[in-house]
């Protein structure tokens, strides 16, 4: 809703814009200036009744033909625009009005009649438009008027659901309880808050709806329910010819390639501002696998040897093509992580932190691309391994937990097959097996009943055991390392020390190395032996995590961990403010990405960006020109491990 | 003592049986077809009375004198009160007897039973055909335009489905019928005499409804693409294979079916156009030629039919889904 | 009316506060017969997981909840909910993104809850408002969507203070905020309550961010409280297991607290418990399943799984519902 509402105004202008949009919009024009000229201009020619040429075909003097009373039928189609297009509107008014009022009227009335309202609209949208459209035809009789309010009335019911549905959503938005509180009573929460909110969604169906009114109307005429001669409206004109096809086939299909060209322009109109309007997408781009990364594996350039490498990552990008080309939300990240080794990204939201873990990971998705002058995981080059080969690596030796384990999981398939599968897949277990080893790893990670709820579905744990499970999942292989993205975000406090001790006493006991990305620096300063704080996708400071307390050399992570209240932060102090905003990636300034919101910032962090450089002390890195070498200026909070 | 226990047993089980998920989901899906049948069954009585004038003087015409008028209202009942003439409506429903045609005369009942096969064919046999083609379709161009992918493949997809479902069934039928009978004279125009006058009514009344249903599926298949736990099972490593087909595919369906059974039931009122185009003896141009003869207990008792119809579908499509979903019933309890 | 400048706020009693949504089986409880005091001018931290009914509260003093039982008083005089006019109680929420219209500019939002009877000018309220929460004031015609997280937070506080409330209620306002944004609406919270007295109840899952605001805090569990004191007093000598348990999961930097391996199994297996399901909660004490301290640790407590300690609550420290709390102390120094 933000984003449909922040491109408001402009984004109708933006619709228009567009090829298609454009295309509809004057599609719909043309249509609409011919219902309002065409019997001006033309009915003359339509009516003038020529009994020299009865039924004839196309000709120079009559393009599509003539009819049985040798009228010209290609004129008797532009004519009759204006009467199929007002009645089709004026049908669709009434439907809008009415679905208005039966929609808007639960959030009006009192609970009773509001429910009484929705249960009537329930019954009454579960009958196709059609069959009620007939309905009300034998209720209002036969002819333009019965046909009309038929109409009209037939599209009611679903557009009161929709409005019902709108409005609910609105209504459930905390600015109308903020609303109420303030003291605004029913109708102004209707009138000021809750209908503008849901205009553009109306209007754009309202006018989908009157495409759907116009091929409804041509229905009805069609059957000889609608309009009544002497009128004559698309569907009557083909209603009147289809007797006549077998001489006469352009006459039945003029009017019928009318009433689709209209039916179409209002539709496609409707869909492409609905479009515009929506949100904006990233944009078409095409996929295409970047490997320009030729670079062999040469000697480790890190202060770990060889064998004790798990994972070593140089220069990884990670890059999508958006619409005024491409961003790159990660930008050259470098690090490596040994056996058994914990390892924390900390960055706020839009710094890249959740991208360099799927790349890492190779789960970004196109039109994403990843490109590295390295990527070893386990010393095989992942950007370089066939696909099946890369597959079965991963399958069995890396493990992935996600943020959110309510969605993380098939709410379609019960947890134990879940787990299965992939121990199926890569260990080739028989389901027998494999369901065993997935009930073992479910007790490891400390699920309780563990044989029966393998037998659950996701929605029936709860949100620390689904993301319990979530581990489990990761340990039915031998991983040797956990990529973990904000595993416990989404949990309660109490909850999130049950999960973080978990993923801690894994390490210690398999030596599995974890790679923890977080938000919160004191998660990972809790769990982690190292720390790569990020900001607009580069890691600005790499650090044992030992030196947060007191040897953060970066203003980023310094303001960081100022900003961030615990338990230990002096009452009397004003808490640490970082000015400014996150950048965005699309919007990179030039130098150091940081600068626009450093307090010590001068004219070459705008212009020059600063490497990833060693300070002082080995395994500690820093990208920054005036790293801070002074004690934090308050009293040390942090404990030692 | 037994008999204490054995009660304790029997409330037990009464309270097992009354909370279990399918229980409570079949009588309150019971309950809103009830509900549902009633609002129709009303609406179909109210309709005759509804009608501005009086619908016998309507339907026999000016000409027709004041004593006939009379008369046949008397044998109607018209002349009851109004809810003795409803509750005289419920019973003779239940009975089976859905009252006389004006025009032929004959039972109600029987003109429907006559015409109502015809009908039903045509709706599933469309339905299936549908089906058949529209899924398998946008899933496969699901598949093949994820992430953005061949976006010349998906403008075409969209562009001919988007005008392929903007075409009304009974101009389908036109275009058809101009086509296949009138040009090429491979199929004949109309009837239902030969396994061969099938194709056009079918094809008419199915290929809108699979356009739309081939752009549900592949925009279902899509956002389901899009979800944390196919993320999830790529992380697994499985391959493409095992993804598409047992991770999304299920969940893709589930709204497919919602979907598609709105599809259904609009289908099941498409009949009344396509067979008008093609005087296919069904309920459709049953119902059309008693609104313009104005044959009101018969267009009452066509009405109560295709209703009955839609509500039925309905119930089917609920049921399906109930079936498919773990969530739905057991989310329940 | 009170006036927003001078002293006189008031204090928020709840007297027995009952919550509940949906009937029979699947009835849930969300508030069970809560007491609890906002005393005037100070402000009362909320602490608990999500679930604990803590929000429910909130939304149930400013009516937009119904309340199945109890009253909610305001010196000592029950709120009427009115459908119009000025509400004492004012309701902060978490989400700044959904909370202010986006079809609203900021201006009109704030002007709307300023009290029709008023007798200033509603423009300069408006700009003393956004002056007050540290906006430029020609930022009145300017929509949510051209404003940060944090300053639309900025904005919603402001439009709390324009009904010239007695009583703010603020609900996770700042969860929804980035790290580097979260301090300054903490600060700006605590300069406003300091400036303009403000009695305050203030909720958040996160106890950090509850102490560094408040001068009581009160913790929930499944509905109830658990415990309430003065916020130093309470963090500094917990009474309630679960309280301890809150503390020990809270931000304190370096000192890792998840340490397991000594532990017996059974504390273990206390330790790793599910929370709850609020609507089947545990009968007697609702923490006993993940109580360290409590039956499943200790099997002569019998007493916990049966009864009920919020009614002798009031006979321990800090009103601490806990059978053992005495205890409790030394037992959990043990475990830690």
């Amino acid at each position: 809703m933000a984003t449909r509402t922040k491109s408001g105004r402009h984004g109708w202008a933006a619709v228009i814009r567009t090829p298609l949009g454009l295309s509809a919009g004057l599609l719909l024009l043309l249509v609409l200036l011919l219902a309002v000229f065409a019997p001006v201009l033309w009915s003359h020619q339509a009516s003038a009744i020529d009994t020299d040429h009865l039924l004839e075909g196309p000709s120079a003097s009559h393009w599509l033909g003539t009819d049985n009373l040798g009228r010209d039928i290609f004129y008797r189609v532009l004519v009759a625009t204006r009467q199929s297009i007002a009645l089709a509107l004026l049908a669709t008014a009434i439907a809008v009005v009415t679905g208005l009022l039966l929609g808007t009227a639960p959030a009006v009335l009192g609970r009773r009649a509001g429910r009484l309202v929705t249960a009537v609209v329930n019954v009454a949208v579960a009958f196709p438009g059609l069959l009620l459209a007939l309905f009300f035809a034998v209720i209002f009789g036969v002819g333009a008027k019965g046909a009309v309010l038929a109409i009209g009335f037939a599209g009611a019911p679903a557009f009161a659901r929709l409005t019902q549905t709108l409005v609910a959503g609105v209504a459930a938005r905390d600015f109308v309880a903020a609303a109420r509180i303030a003291g605004a009573g029913r109708i102004r929460l209707l009138v000021r808050h809750i209908l503008p909110n849901i205009s553009e969604p109306l209007v754009v169906n309202a006018t989908i709806g009157a495409g759907g009114a116009l091929l409804a109307f041509a229905g009805l005429s069609f059957l000889g329910l609608g309009v009544q001669p002497p009128a004559y409206d698309w569907g009557r004109l083909m209603g009147e010819s289809l007797n006549s096809i077998y001489v006469h086939p352009a006459a039945a299909l003029a009017p019928g390639v009318a009433v689709v060209i209209s039916g179409l322009a209002f539709n496609l109109f409707g869909e492409a501002v609905a479009k515009g309007l929506g949100v904006e997408s990233i944009g078409v781009t095409r996929y295409r696998r970047c490997s320009e990364d030729s670079a062999q594996p040469e000697a480790p350039t890190s202060q770990y040897v060889v064998e004790d490498v798990v994972l070593s990552v140089r220069d990884l990008r990670v890059t999508f093509l958006g619409p005024d080309g491409p961003i790159t939300p990660v930008r050259g990240v470098s690090f490596t992580i040994g056996h058994g080794e914990a390892v924390g990204v900390v960055g706020e939201s839009g710094s890249g932190k959740s991208l360099t873990a799927l790349a890492v990971a190779q789960l970004i998705e196109p039109p994403g691309q990843v490109s590295a002058e390295r990527l070893d995981y386990l010393r095989e080059p992942l950007l370089d391994t066939p696909d099946a080969d890369r597959r079965q690596l991963l399958g069995t030796s890396f493990a992935m937990v996600f943020q959110d384990p309510t969605t993380s999981f098939n709410p379609t398939k019960r947890i134990g097959a879940q787990l299965a599968e992939g121990a199926r897949e890569h260990q080739g277990l028989t389901r027998q097996q494999a369901t065993t080893r997935a009930i073992d790893r479910l007790r490891a990670v400390r699920v309780p009943a563990a044989e029966r709820r393998a037998g659950q579905y996701p929605h029936e744990f709860s949100g620390g055991m689904r993301q319990r499970a979530m581990i489990g999942m990761g340990l039915m292989g031998e991983p040797a390392l956990i990529v973990a993205d904000e595993p416990t975000t989404a949990l309660d406090v109490t909850v999130q020390r049950q999960v973080l001790r978990l993923l801690e006493s894994i390490r210690t006991e398999d030596g599995v190395a974890l790679l923890l990305i977080s938000h919160d620096i004191t998660v990972i300063g809790q769990v982690c032996d190292r720390v790569l704080v990020m900001y607009a996708g580069r890691i600005v400071e790499d650090l044992p995590a030992t030196a947060l307390a007191t040897g953060a050399r970066h203003p980023y992570t310094r303001a960081l961990l100022a900003a961030v209240p615990d338990l230990d932060t002096d009452l009397e102090q004003p808490l640490a403010v970082i000015p400014g905003r996150p950048v965005d990636p699309g919007r990179l300034p030039s130098g150091c990405a940081f600068a626009a919101r450093c307090e010590f910032a001068d004219d070459r962090c705008r212009t020059e960006d600063p490497e990833l450089e060693t300070q002082l002390d080995e395994g500690h890195r820093v990208a920054c020109w005036h790293p801070q070498v002074v004690e934090l200026g308050w009293p040390i909070r942090m404990g030692q491990r | 003592m037994t008999i204490s226990s054995s009660q304790l047993r029997t409330t037990g089980g009464m309270a097992t049986w009354s909370t279990h998920p399918w229980v409570r989901f079949g009588s309150r899906r019971l309950a809103r077809l009830v509900i549902s049948l009633l609002a129709l069954v009303t609406a179909s009585f109210l309709m005759i009375h509804l009608i501005p004038g009086d619908p016998v003087r309507s339907a026999l015409g000016p000409a027709a004198s004041q004593s006939l008028v009379e008369a046949r209202r008397e044998s109607l009942g018209l002349n009851d009160p109004l809810w003795v003439q409803y509750w005289h409506f419920l019973r003779s429903l239940v009975t089976g007897d859905l009252g006389t045609s004006i025009t032929t005369g004959l039972p109600v009942s029987d003109v429907i039973g006559d015409r109502l096969p015809a009908t039903v064919q045509l709706a599933v046999a469309a339905f299936v055909l549908a089906v058949l083609v529209s899924v398998p379709t946008g899933l496969v161009m699901g598949v093949l335009t994820r992430g953005g992918r061949r976006p010349r493949a998906e403008l075409s997809f969209t562009s001919v489905s988007v005008v392929l479902a903007a075409i009304p069934e009974f101009l389908l039928a036109v275009g058809l019928v101009y086509l296949f009978a009138v040009k090429l004279a491979w199929l004949p125009v109309a009837g239902r005499s030969t396994p061969a006058s099938y194709v056009l009514p079918v094809l008419a009344l199915a290929i809108g409804p699979a356009a739309v249903l081939a752009r549900i599926c592949r925009v279902e298949l899509l956002s389901v693409l899009q979800t944390d736990y196919l993320r999830t099972a790529r992380a697994k490593r499985l391959p493409a294979a095992t993804i598409y087909l047992r991770h999304a595919l299920p969940n893709a369906v589930t709204a497919t079916i919602t979907l598609g059974g709105l599809l259904l039931g609009g289908m099941v009122a498409g009949t009344v156009l396509v067979e008008n185009v093609f005087g296919w003896p069904g309920l459709g141009s049953t119902i059309v030629s008693s609104i313009l003869s104005k044959d009101y207990p018969l267009v009452q008792g066509v009405v109560l039919v295709y209703g009955i119809g839609v509500l039925l579908v309905n119930l089917v499509v609920d049921v399906a889904l109930a079936l498919l979903d773990p969530r739905s019933t057991i989310r329940e309890s | 009316m009170a006036d927003t400048n001078g002293t006189a706020m008031s204090e928020l009693t709840f007297e027995q506060v009952t919550v509940r949504f949906g009937t029979g089986s699947r009835a849930l409880t969300a508030v069970d017969s809560v007491d609890l005091t906002v005393p005037s001018g100070q402000v009362v931290g909320l602490v608990g997981e999500s679930g604990s009914g803590k929000s429910t509260l909130a939304r149930a003093a400013v009516g937009l909840t119904e309340l199945a039982g109890g009253q909610i008083l305001l010196d000592g005089v029950p709120l009427q909910h009115r459908s119009r006019g000025p509400r004492p109680l004012q309701l902060v929420f978490q989400d700044p993104y959904s909370s202010l219209d986006p079809r609203m500019t900021i201006g009109n939002s704030i002007a709307e809850a300023v009290p029709r009877s008023a007798d200033y000018s509603r423009a300069g309220e408006v700009a003393r408002l956004l002056e007050l929460v540290d906006l430029d004031p020609e930022r009145a015609s300017a929509y949510p969507a051209a404003l940060s997280g944090g300053q639309r937070q900025r904005v919603a506080l402001a439009r709390a203070l324009a009904g010239r409330p007695e009583v703010i209620l603020a609900d996770e306002i700042t969860s929804a905020l980035d790290v580097s944004v979260q301090g300054t609406v903490l600060n700006l919270v605590r300069d406003l309550q300091r400036q303009l007295h403000l009695s305050m109840l203030f909720i958040s899952h996160n106890l950090a961010v509850v102490r560094y605001v408040s001068d009581y805090i009160a913790v929930m569990y499944l509905g109830r409280i658990v415990e309430f004191g003065p916020a130093a007093e309470l963090l500094g000598d917990p009474q309630h297991p679960y309280t301890r348990e809150l503390l020990a999961a809270a931000p304190r930097r370096g000192a890792l607290a998840l340490d397991v391996e000594e532990l017996d199994p059974a504390l273990r297996a206390v330790a790793d418990a599910e929370p709850a399901d609020p609507h089947h909660p545990p009968p007697g004490c609702r923490f006993h399943p993940r109580c360290p301290i409590g039956p499943l640790v200790r099997p002569d407590r019998e007493l916990c799984q049966t009864v009920d300690p919020t009614p002798d609550a009031g006979r321990h420290r800090h009103h601490t519902a806990c059978h053992y709390a005495a205890a409790a102390l030394q037992a959990v120094d043990l475990v830690q």
